[in-house]
């Protein structure tokens, strides 16, 4: 056993288990503002799988791949985070621009 | 059974209580479910590339992580007003 596949399964495991964390807090969570915490959460076990992959398989067109989805994720997780939490505010709440707009008139 | 198949299965089965939630929570909890199947999904096709060791399997992950955001983003701006 060498030293890349102890790291991938390392990774792997960690990768998993935050997938599994993810799916514990968007189920057990009450308000569905504690469980959009976890969606940010669950695209960090992504980018460690896509790691592990890539140190399994280096730089080859799986692991180019895997990691360009791993970063694809990790950034877009935070902008669908802010989305969901936006889109919430403006269904709960009504838009807040118009109040603006009212109060500066 | 290898890990890589092992984990796959694992993510797998952690999709039946996101789905669970986007049926019976409400609309922006189904939405937050959504988001953690979708990429819980996109893990378990990169996976099974791994696990089989096919490497065309890996363009689906690809495909599907692009489409599940843009997807994401769609259904949260519909879901700024009641359907």
């Amino acid at each position: 056993m060498t030293w890349r596949s102890v790291v991938a399964v390392i990774l792997l495991c960690a990768g998993a288990g935050l997938g599994v964390v993810a799916t514990i807090g968007v189920t057990v969570m009450r308000d569905w503002q504690d469980r959009v915490h976890y969606a940010g959460l669950s695209s960090f076990g992504v980018f460690l799988i896509s790691l592990s992959i890539l140190v399994r398989e280096s730089f080859s067109v799986i692991g180019n791949k895997a990691l360009a989805v791993g970063v694809l994720l990790l950034l877009a997780g935070p902008v669908m985070v802010h989305v969901t939490l936006r889109s919430g505010r403006i269904r709960t709440l009504g838009d807040w621009r118009r109040n603006v707009d009212e109060e500066s008139r | 059974m290898n890990q890589w198949l092992f984990a796959s299965l694992v993510l797998a089965i952690c999709l039946v209580p996101c789905a669970c939630v986007c049926i019976f929570a409400g609309p922006l909890a189904g939405l937050a479910a959504l988001e953690v199947a979708s990429a819980l999904t996109t893990a378990i096709l990169m996976l099974l590339a791994e696990s089989f060791r096919r490497q065309p399997f890996i363009d689906l992950a690809v495909v599907f992580s692009a489409l599940s955001i843009v997807g994401a983003i769609v259904f949260a701006r519909l879901l700024e007003h009641d359907l």
